[in-house]
């Protein structure tokens, strides 16, 4: 083991597994086995996984090893435990959704993004637990590992949950309107949404096309800019997938930041928001500010529209892609979901395609910010994970907003831009729950986010920290 | 007006007119939500839109292929 590495390969990032790896330190058999290990010790209490695949898992670890023996390492994921969230397709596997209308489910091929996994050496160690079919944010099956009273966050819970106890090494996820983001900072781990376009939904349960992303949650910035190496690239059978030329993500972290310009809002981010995430959050800016980075001062706008843009795609979008089992077998969904659903039947066309114009209104109006800075700083979600079964937060000035609402509220901007957003840990709260800052680029400026927030966990000098060890196991 | 709220009666004779049968017991819970998402919308109704066009396009040259998945 390199020196310095956390004491069981569980414990290690993707980028220090990889060099052990590479270095033949570790052995894919001996990583696989040592998180297969801690599944079995956390999982029954957290509940991150719908199913794990041990045997499937054993078998890529043996065949990783034999392949790095003879020949080195594929990729720097060769090698490496993955959870994939359960709205992925893997062949021969369910893709359960996380509800019972995908009872007895079998995927007919890999996902776009599975298949660029498993071609880079990824060991696949199971589906993570979503939010039913990903329309919520609690993910409510499964627990938060930092406190297990806390939600873990959605609809990526499971894949967060997974990478913040040691029980993958890295995950994917899905993001409609957070749904990387906020588990991810809910968790104290990594989480990029990268821009719309660049990583294929081929092969992905779908809630919103318009707005949907697919993306990695990590242990480290670092993590996340290896996997958007292998995940990146154009795909024809994904709609919206960007023809674009590729950056090297990995490989152009480093480095100071002089120069860059940090956006910090004076309106909307900062807004009804915990006090101790604020501070957190600034205190991140001032360290981007010490390593060369500007401090501007930017207004987020068409900030009455966000809301109601989210909504206007998320609703009829989601109902047209159920329209068939909501009408043959609706009481498979669970009754939340269902009556979101449902309603979504009876939004007019005519909201919809406001909701549509909207959003190009407001990816105009957010051109002339993008020129003005090369990412903004502000809070992943305004307060930390929320007790279970917690409905609403009540706000100093005497709003009130359900949780999942509050939860979107600060990443769905980027979800309608389709603007890259990363989530990096900046410290916890007093009662030790992780706080999250978002690192927002502009389109296609995915590479800066990584790079702004390599820097810095680098100067934090906290890089891979897992949820600390408390009475997960059984 | 656009805060006229919706009854369960005419949430669940707007949804059989889309093809979709409510349930009885079902009907008040849907109209609700149905009424707090046509409040939130409601933003989108104050805006001047002129020339401004749909931000999903149709692109002639592409198929548009199985894009993410499936329903079932």
């Amino acid at each position: 083991m390199p020196p310095g590495a956390p004491s069981e390969p569980y414990g290690l990032t993707l980028a220090a597994a990889a060099r052990a790896i590479a270095a033949r330190e570790l052995s894919p058999v001996e990583l696989t086995e040592s998180v297969l290990g801690r599944i079995d010790a956390v999982d029954g209490r957290l509940n991150a996984y719908a199913a794990v695949t041990s045997g499937r898992a054993r078998e890529a670890a043996a065949a990783a090893e034999r392949e790095i023996a003879a020949r080195g390492p594929r990729s720097p994921l060769h090698g490496v435990p993955v959870g994939l969230k359960d709205l992925f397709d893997v062949a021969g596997l369910a893709t359960g959704a996380g509800s019972r209308v995908r009872e007895g489910h079998r995927a007919d091929e890999d996902s776009a993004v599975a298949a660029r996994l498993f071609g880079a050496g990824a060991v696949l160690t199971g589906k993570t637990q979503t939010h039913e079919f990903a329309y919520g944010l609690t993910t409510p099956q499964t627990r938060n590992p930092w406190n297990p009273g806390r939600v873990a966050g959605g609809s990526s819970g499971g894949s967060a949950v997974a990478v913040a106890s040691g029980a993958a090494t890295f995950a994917l996820g899905t993001d409609t309107g957070g749904s990387i983001r906020v588990p991810a900072s809910l968790n104290g781990v990594t989480g990029l949404k990268p821009t719309y376009g660049l990583v294929s939904r081929h092969g992905v349960t779908a809630l919103s096309w318009s707005l949907d992303h697919a993306g990695p949650i990590t242990r480290s910035v670092e993590d996340a800019a290896l996997v958007l190496d292998a995940l990146a690239g154009h795909d024809p059978r994904d709609p919206a997938s960007l023809d674009v030329p590729l950056t090297p993500y990995a490989r152009g972290l480093g480095g100071d930041l002089r120069g860059l310009r940090v956006g910090v809002p004076v309106n909307y981010f900062f807004d009804r928001t915990d006090p101790q995430v604020s501070a957190a959050v600034r205190r991140a800016v001032e360290v981007l500010c010490g390593l060369g980075a500007v401090r501007v001062e930017i207004r987020v706008p068409m900030t009455e529209q966000i809301r109601a843009v989210q909504w206007g795609l998320t609703a009829p979008e989601a109902t047209a892609y159920h329209e068939r089992t909501l009408r043959t077998s609706p009481e498979l969904y669970g009754g939340e979901v269902r009556t979101l659903l449902e309603a979504g039947e009876l939004v007019p066309a005519g909201d919809y395609l406001r909701a549509q114009r909207a959003r190009t209104l407001m990816r105009r109006a957010w051109e002339p910010v993008f020129d003005a800075v090369d990412v903004v700083a502000a809070p992943t979600v305004p307060c930390t994970a929320a007790g279970r079964g917690r409905e609403r937060i009540d706000w100093p000035d005497g709003t009130s907003e359900s949780v999942a609402d509050a939860y979107v509220r600060l990443s769905a901007p980027a979800n309608i831009v389709g603007a890259p957003a990363l989530t990096v840990p900046v410290g916890c709260d007093d009662a030790g729950l992780p706080i999250g800052m978002q690192l927002i680029g502009r389109p296609l400026g995915d590479a800066t986010v990584l790079r702004a927030g390599a820097a810095y966990e680098r100067a934090r000098g906290e890089i891979g920290r897992l949820a600390p060890p408390q009475d997960l196991a059984d | 007006m656009t805060d006229i709220p919706l009854s369960a009666g005419e949430a669940a004779r707007w949804a059989r007119r889309a093809g979709l049968p409510l349930d009885t017991e079902h009907a008040p819970a849907v109209a609700a939500r149905a009424d707090r998402v046509h409040a939130l919308l409601s933003p989108l109704r104050t805006l001047e839109f002129g020339e401004t066009p749909p931000a999903a396009a149709y692109d002639a040259l592409k198929e548009p292929g199985h894009a993410a998945g499936r329903a079932e």
